[in-house]
């Protein structure tokens, strides 16, 4: 049911015949070039594109609202998230194993001695024969997963839905009652999950508190995933080793945050999945898979839980 | 058929009653070794036997390929540990011979210990550690004729102590490296002293470190692709400014010298989604190898075609007469756009005038150096103002722990092997350097 950019099957021919039309209105912005694809074309057999506009009352003309649209893509520039799930895990997971490297290798001393004009060894850890525990088990996860068994890391996984589940690269999968158990476990700890009111502040104080001293922490969800205040503490008083953010609860991040300046934090601005391409492999996912199952009346791939929120 | 053969094939058939009765040495037929002369450096005596290694069926084919020898290579990850400590337990009768160990390293040399306080093998004994020849040259030790020399690339001078040391002791069969780099032993003299000993062995630590610098490659690869030196930048600036980042995935890495460390990289590259061209002396070794998209022999020419379709070139060779200066600026001219070049082998293989302007006008996107022809990397040095390159002090192989089990890969793994009068791992060849 689930798209991913890497293993999933492109669909050579959608057999079967089209038993309805596509008549698609696009909420995005008209100069977008990622969307081109759509915009320019060509469109599978059975769709056409009615109007494009970035507002509302862009649409609000007798003739658009007559032919009965029946299908929406919404593109906003930085939307990112569900609406194209799978899509960047890769690139996401490569973060993930660098974000880990960076911590392991050193890497801040590393810049501080080349400032210094330093030459001095110190020793290094390996990834291999560490842990990693993955915090939402979903597509980046285990996508994540995939690599950090290639390095031969242990994996350790954490799913709203943990029963029947066996992945061969996951060693064991908790619950949501084994959070501590994996805070306790990791030596690595990827942050993964959407923002929902589940999750919205799971990563606390308390659950802090249970991380070795030598963990690391890296968030690829959502910042509010993560008390802020309470992770700045930790990292100040040296309560876990440190932490790679490519969210934060409030973006672009304030100059006043203390997450500027602490050394143990390696800082991007939300933007480890932005690949030259990844906009316009969205679009052309929307176009090249999910517009000829639609006409075709398959069923259509990453389907979203409204209620879930993801 | 041999007699030992059809003595095999009775065991065999028997079953555990006579096995038990007849020592385990004699199960395994005495294949005369590969007609390969290379083979020559690790055929300690006529009884040598082969043993037969378990592969799985889908290598089994090519496992017996005379030309293809990794089951004379030891891998950290993937190889088998104990096996020759196993037999050596179960049947001590089987020794052929003593192992009299003297060990040529740095006083207080920890990593050590395995040998200096560790617990041998059945049949292998320490007979003294020592800094230079000076330290062994007592008639106590000279009349108990040792036959194994351990060397440390922490005994100072090493390569003018080599020499001496096989002079004055003219029983020394197997000298076992305790690093996987030989260069440091590279002298005028050696290949005269070691033309008038072909039987000599030389072996070292190949394998060893390999994961660790793979993760180190894949690392620097990351630091460029994701622009770590920008995001530090943004950082220290208190700039938040989302840039495009490029993915790995799709991306072709060039490893120069697919050795065991190439290879290593290359697994992992690999499952990053990466293509992988390599260039080795012998790329018939690596002609099945499913990593490996392509690989290449040596020469100018070769080097190049890597150079002209990598975006990210791993230097991982030994440095050897043919390899110093390898990587020049015709080399570099040829490199593809936006390149990054990460050098973990040796510095000498690369030439680093020409590299420095590679880097200055922009031929190159960065680079990631572990070794350097000086090191100490000399503080003058251009390299350290550098936004573009990553300068890391010969250290990233460097675990707690990775010096202390390459001695015991000697201690647990070539010393059984020696005494039981089997191949040793890891066999080098001095004239060739690595």
């Amino acid at each position: 049911m689930y798209w991913n950019r890497e293993t999933s099957k492109p669909s050579a021919s959608h057999e079967g015949e089209i038993i309805r039309e596509a008549r698609i209105i696009a909420l995005s912005d008209p100069n977008d070039v990622y969307n081109e694809p759509l915009y320019y074309g060509p469109l599978p057999d059975g769709s056409k594109l009615l109007a494009v506009g970035s507002s509302a009352e862009n649409f609000d003309k007798e003739e658009i609202i007559s032919q009965k649209p029946n299908v929406m893509f919404v593109s906003h520039p930085n939307s990112r998230g569900p609406l194209a799930k799978g899509m960047f895990s890769s690139t996401l997971a490569e973060y993930c194993m660098m974000a880990c490297s960076y911590f392991a290798k050193d890497l801040p001393r590393l810049m501080k001695q080349k400032n210094n004009i330093q030459w001095q060894q110190y020793p290094v850890l390996e990834l291999r024969g560490s842990t990693l525990g993955v915090v939402g088990y979903g597509d980046i996860g285990r996508a994540s997963a995939k690599l950090a068994k290639a390095y031969g890391m242990r994996v350790l996984g954490l799913k709203r839905n943990a029963s029947s589940f066996s992945d061969p690269y996951c060693d064991h999968l908790y619950g949501i009652d084994g959070l501590h158990s994996l805070m306790a476990e990791s030596d690595y700890i990827l942050i993964s999950t959407p923002l929902t009111e589940q999750t919205r502040g799971m990563i606390s104080a308390d659950v802090l508190s249970h991380c070795k001293q030598s963990a690391v922490i890296i968030n690829v969800g959502r910042g509010p995933i993560i008390d802020e205040n309470a992770l700045i503490e930790v990292l100040k008083e040296g309560k876990i080793k440190g932490a790679g953010l490519d969210v934060m609860t409030i973006e672009p991040l304030p100059e006043s945050s203390p997450l500027w300046t602490l050394d143990n934090v390696l800082l991007s601005p939300h933007n480890m999945d932005m690949t030259l391409t990844f906009m316009r492999e969205s679009t052309e996912f929307f176009i090249n898979e999910n517009l000829p199952r639609f006409v075709k009346g398959k069923q259509l791939l990453n389907p979203v839980d409204k209620a879930a929120g993801y | 058929m041999t007699i030992s053969t059809s003595a095999f094939i009775a065991i065999a058939r028997t079953g555990r009653s006579i096995a038990k009765t007849v020592s385990p040495r004699a199960t395994f037929p005495s294949i005369s070794l590969l007609s390969h002369h290379d083979d020559d450096l690790y055929r300690l005596s006529s009884n040598t036997v082969f043993r037969a290694y378990t592969v799985s069926p889908r290598l089994a084919k090519k496992a017996w390929d005379p030309s293809l020898d990794q089951y004379k290579y030891w891998n950290r990850e993937d190889s088998k540990k104990g096996e020759a400590s196993y037999v050596l337990d179960m049947s001590p009768e089987s020794i052929q011979k003593e192992a009299r160990i003297l060990c040529l390293a740095a006083e207080n040399d920890d990593a050590n210990n395995p040998l200096t306080k560790g617990v041998l093998p059945f049949g292998a004994k320490l007979l003294k550690s020592g800094v230079a020849p000076d330290d062994f040259d007592h008639a106590s030790i000279k009349e108990q004729r040792p036959n194994v020399l351990f060397v440390s690339p922490s005994c100072p001078h090493a390569r003018h102590q080599l020499p001496k040391m096989l002079r004055l002791f003219p029983s020394i069969d197997w000298i076992h490296v305790r690093s996987a780099g030989i260069d440091f032993l590279e002298s005028e003299e050696l290949p005269v002293v070691l033309t008038a000993r072909p039987n000599l062995v030389v072996t070292n630590a190949k394998g060893q470190f390999s994961s660790s610098l793979a993760e180190y490659v894949m690392m620097a690869c990351a630091y460029f692709a994701k622009d770590i030196p920008r995001l530090l930048r943004q950082k220290g600036a208190k700039v938040w400014h989302d840039f495009d980042i490029t993915e790995l995935r799709g991306k072709t890495m060039g490893i120069v010298g697919y050795g065991d460390i190439g290879r290593a990289a290359a697994k992992l590259a690999s499952v990053y989604g990466m293509r992988v061209v390599a260039l080795r002396r012998n790329p018939a070794k690596s002609e099945f190898d499913p990593i490996c998209d392509e690989v290449y022999g040596t020469g100018k020419d070769a080097l190049q075609k890597l150079m002209s379709v990598s975006d990210y070139v791993v230097c991982s060779a030994p440095s050897t007469v043919e390899t110093r200066g390898m990587v020049n600026a015709d080399a570099f001219k040829a490199s593809k756009a936006d390149q990054v070049f990460i050098n973990l082998g040796r510095g000498p293989v690369v030439d680093e005038n020409a590299l420095l302007e590679s880097l200055k006008n922009k031929t190159l996107r960065g680079a990631a150096l572990d070794v350097f022809a000086t090191e100490p990397l000399p503080p003058d040095h251009e390299f350290w103002d550098m936004d573009n390159v990553l300068i890391s002090p010969h250290n990233m192989d460097k675990t707690a722990t990775f010096m202390h089990e390459a001695t015991e890969f000697f201690v647990n793994e070539n010393l059984p092997r020696f005494v039981l009068g089997d191949a040793l791992l890891n066999p080098v060849d001095p004239s060739l350097g690595y």
